[in-house]
């Protein structure tokens, strides 16, 4: 059996799978056996490989909680660990850290600051420092900040620590989508649509995050071909949970019925996504979407995975929507106390 | 004699020659497949003249040593004295297509046929060509060096149309020289050609390729000539295969068939498809070119639609290759469709062998999932197990979702005869959770280790009663752990206790930890999160009210004893469970060893004293 295997064994069949659960739990399998035994090295690069492995599955509490333990063991012993590798990560920490409303606002500065002084300490461009500041106050729905870190950081001299061009330019992107400008936005997202940048996860995020500044400009066809595109690239990764959201969005108010097929087919990954932001955005366009289907539909029965934990009739579309709204809005609530301002509800607007 | 002319390369052969070996091919011995593709393209550009004509590629070995020479010769289309300098002369003109443009362009005639050439300089140092264009005009001849120079001169003899090149081997590349070897090569790129190519050594003359197999042209009548297939592969892919898998898409250009390995493979095992581009090879290591799942079979494919980057080796990852690889797969599922309608015996045969390759073709396909599900494999409280089976039994199928979850809770579990599944494997969990999906009438539950108390037998009051004063010292011990103690009766009855953990007090126990041994700043910011789940995050030691000792310890309360036991009965549970242990529970792991140690020798020195 499994729980017999050995550290090595586990590392090698971990680095043959695919990112998912599976890769996950024989990681943190490893990780368990290094700790058991006192392998502390180890321990510690299957950690460095769960926090990759968990950032791009929809684990970002398990990739906090690795990359801590990390951290500790490199400042205690900084000569023992590579720091590019681990100050990598640091960026997909920062990156994560405001979908947790229990992290305080404080909490935030003090990391962020954390960051960029052993950015600074490493002899790294302090683009990355700026451009993170500039995501963590779009997240905190403080445009104003985040406005002047993006003058900032787009001065700055790229490294080999900065994030590739095509996720900037992607964050750049939803920051005009934040600020309520579409056209603005279909110019920012013109070098990934035509495909001179792109990384692994990008276009993916773009083709659905343009779709409703599309709809709204009345570009219909346009938008229907990135839907389409779109979900083909993102289909059954749950590292996109945030974006099966955003296809809904746009798929209620188009197609409601392949909007139906989406839900179906996504919510077992949304519902046991540790990401309790993209978690609420899924369960608020779920809402909607729902909504808008009973309309037009009245008496279908939603597919709800084996384990899914409603307990009422799935027959009843507007119930199920309630229980999806009411979810969505009691996360946004404590959003909205940690920033300190309405900016997630307001992303709510109409749920 | 008509007169030579000199001319020279506008680039620096030399540095040419070692840019290819080293950087563009994988090893020499392209130069043979460099040329039959000049070959096949110079009959494709005739044929294309003059409907009807048969092609024909001939390769002669002669002398030994220093004049071992091979000749490749082909009856295509030829060229004259204009095409010689365009073909050859670009190699170096820039202004013409950018050197990189060049590379990478398209599979055209013209623009592969002097880089092709080139590559025989990577097993020989002169180059002799002797051509004669179907066109007209005179027979010529070019000799080529790797110094960067060559002449050209019109022979007096006139040739029939076509194409003759000479190579003489140098010392080190003599292998690739060997009939032996050049039969093998010439099979391995030439298989598929729609014309003989035939190899003529030591006064032995042999047609390389049988006559092209009509399946090539409509793989779906290779399954009426299964033997012919299974030979053919076996003789090109190198296996002996009993199994395959005819491939073809909506537009035809692209065809195959997918063998199925006859061994199980790994997951992470390469994926190596050989493919032809226009019947000649291209890549024998084609990757990309058949979805991530399909790593059960070895394919030989035929394209004439994909692609190739600089190298001829592999394709360009484009819309078109992503629409062929689509195609592809879906003909391959069919195939599977197909034999779980009409030849289930071979459908589970391949299944035993290739689990995992179904599994992750399962889990994306809910279709094809609810065809093949009753012949997966899965392991169970039940032993190692195929799913219908297993759904005979008609019962609730309860999960785990990981190894270490179906080891908390096996053992329990089976001796309570629950059937639970183990999800901890590769794709398991995801296919229990949309079973009920795909195939109707089932239920499946995610069982998590707390749950398991299900299935316990409950204590009456009366005689819980009779535990209060245990329970309370053993509640009070638990509570820095964040655990807290129930009594119950479960089976196998020697097992005393059995420690379970909630979703949320595993990551409590992670949070911990790391907490531990992080930083300030981030053990603070861990802080906050555990408030967030502090409340729903105990995790329970259950004792086992059937268990001599557990009885003992629950009927002789000792406000010394009870709480010192119980600690190690705690620390032992996550010693079984396998669970890290922080930095408390090691202290009390080793002062509970120590101080049994102490009591153990303290007891038997009273003894002697009594005695």
């Amino acid at each position: 059996m499994n729980t017999e295997m050995d550290f090595e064994d586990l590392m090698d069949e971990a680095y043959g799978l695919p990112n998912g659960t599976a890769k996950l739990g024989m990681l943190e399998e490893a990780a368990r056996v290094a700790d058991v035994n006192g392998m502390e090295e180890e321990a510690y690069e299957a950690r460095s490989e769960i926090v990759e492995t968990a950032t791009f599955c929809g684990y970002p509490m398990k990739a906090l909680i690795a990359f801590s333990w990390q951290l500790g063991k490199f400042d205690q012993q900084p000569e023992r660990y590579d720091e590019e590798t681990l100050m990598w990560s640091y960026k997909w920490i920062l990156g994560e850290l405001s979908s947790f409303p229990e992290v305080s606002r404080d909490k935030m500065m003090e990391l962020l600051e954390d960051f960029g002084r052993r950015f600074k300490s490493f002899g790294y461009s302090e683009r990355s420092y700026w451009y993170y500041r500039f995501r963590i106050f779009m997240d905190l729905g403080d445009l104003e900040e985040a406005g002047n870190s993006y003058a900032k950081f787009r001065t700055m001299d790229r490294d080999f620590m900065s994030d590739c061009e095509a996720c900037e330019q992607d964050e750049i992107m939803r920051y005009w989508i934040l600020v309520g400008d579409d056209e603005k936005v279909l110019e920012e997202a013109k070098p990934i649509l035509k495909g001179r940048m792109s990384c692994a996860e990008i276009p993916h995020l773009t083709l659905s995050e343009v779709l409703m500044p599309l709809y709204r400009l009345g570009r219909i066809e346009e938008a229907d071909k990135h839907q389409q595109k779109g979900y083909r690239m993102i289909k059954g990764q749950n590292d996109f949970v945030q974006s099966f959201a955003e296809q809904m969005d746009y798929l209620a108010r188009t197609n409601p019925s392949k909007g139906i097929d989406v839900l179906e087919e996504t919510l077992v990954m949304a519902f046991d996504h540790e990401d309790p932001f993209a978690k609420m955005m899924f369960y608020a366009r779920a809402a909607q979407l729902l909504r808008r289907w009973a309309d037009e539909s009245p008496g279908y029965r939603l597919r709800l995975p084996a384990s899914f934990p409603y307990e009422g009739d799935p027959g009843d579309l507007l119930a199920l929507a309630d229980y999806f709204a009411e979810y969505a809005k009691a996360a946004a609530e404590k959003y909205d106390q940690r920033n300190g301002n309405h900016h997630v509800s307001t992303l709510l607007a109409g749920v | 004699m008509a007169a030579s002319n000199e001319y020279r390369f506008q680039v620096n052969l030399s540095g040419m020659i070692q840019i290819l070996s080293n950087h563009l091919y994988s090893s020499p011995k392209v130069f043979l497949r460099e040329l039959m593709q000049n070959a096949t393209d110079a009959i494709t550009a005739r044929s294309e003249a003059e409907p009807g004509f048969q092609g024909e590629v001939r390769v002669e070995l002669t002398g030994t040593g220093e004049q071992l020479t091979m000749m490749v010769e082909d009856n295509g289309i030829g060229l004259t004295e204009a095409d010689i300098h365009e073909f050859l002369a670009m190699i170096g003109q820039s202004s013409k297509r950018g050197q990189q443009a060049l590379l990478d362009g398209e599979t055209s005639f013209i623009g592969r046929f002097g880089i092709g050439l080139l590559s025989c300089f990577m097993v020989s140092n002169e180059i002799v060509m002797l051509t004669q264009s179907a066109k007209g005009g005179p027979s010529m001849e070019w000799r080529g060096k790797p110094d960067g120079t060559y002449t050209i001169r019109q022979l007096e003899t006139q040739l029939s149309p076509g194409t003759k090149v000479y190579l003489r081997c140098t010392p080190d590349a003599a292998h690739y020289f060997e009939p032996e070897y050049v039969k093998e090569a010439l099979f391995y790129y030439g298989a598929l050609l729609p014309y003989p190519v035939t190899l003529q050594s030591g006064g032995v003359q042999d047609i390389v390729n049988a006559e092209s197999p009509v399946w090539l042209t409509h793989p779906e009548l290779a399954k009426g000539r299964k033997a012919e297939v299974l030979a053919f592969g076996g003789r090109l892919l190198g296996e002996t295969f009993e199994d395959f898998i005819p491939l073809t898409t909506a537009s035809g250009r692209t065809g195959g068939i997918a063998f199925v390995l006859p061994h199980a493979v790994n997951l992470n095992a390469k994926r190596s498809h050989r493919v032809y581009l226009k019947r000649m090879l291209i890549s024998e290591k084609a990757e990309n070119i058949l979805p991530d799942w399909a790593f059960f079979v070895k394919c030989l494919i035929w394209t004439d639609e994909l692609q190739p980057t600089a190298s001829r080796e592999h394709f360009y990852e484009n819309e078109q290759l992503e629409e062929v690889r689509s195609e592809l797969g879906d003909a391959l599922r069919q195939g599977l469709s197909d034999m779980a309608e009409n030849q289930t015996e071979r459908l589970k045969k391949l299944i035993r062998l290739h689990a995992l390759s179904m599994k992750a073709l399962a889990v994306q396909d809910q279709g094809f999932y609810a065809m093949i599900y009753r012949w997966l494999p899965f392991e169970s409280t039940r032993g190692h197990r195929e799913l219908g089976e297993l759904m005979d039994e008609g019962e609730t199928l309860y999960f785990t979702t990981t190894v270490d979850e179906y080891r908390q809770i096996h053992h329990v579990a089976s001796a309570q005869s629950l059937l639970v599944i183990n999800g901890g494997y590769i794709y398991d969990n995801e296919l229990m959770a949309t079973l009920p999906l795909a195939v109707q009438g089932v239920h499946t539950e995610r069982l998590q280790p707390d749950q398991v108390s299900l299935s316990f037998t409950d204590v009456p009051p009366a005689e819980r009663n009779d535990y209060y004063d245990a329970l309370r010292l053993a509640d009070s011990a638990l509570q820095r752990f964040r655990c807290r103690a129930e009594v119950k009766g479960f089976k196998p009855k020697d097992l005393p206790v059995l420690f379970t953990l909630s979703q949320e007090s595993s990551t409590l126990r992670a949070l911990e930890k790391a907490s531990e041994e992080s930083t300030e700043l981030f053990s603070s910011v861990l802080g906050s999160l555990s408030a967030g789940i502090s409340s729903a995050g105990y995790s329970t030691l259950y004792l086992n009210v059937n268990n001599p000792i557990i009885q003992r310890v629950l009927t002789t309360p000792d406000p010394q004893m009870t709480p010192i036991a119980i600690e190690m009965l705690y620390v032992n549970a996550l010693m079984m469970g396998h669970y890290a242990m922080n930095r408390q529970e090691l202290e009390v792991l080793n002062q509970g060893i120590v101080r049994f140690i102490d009591w153990g020798l303290r007891a038997n020195t009273d003894r002697k004293g009594d005695a």
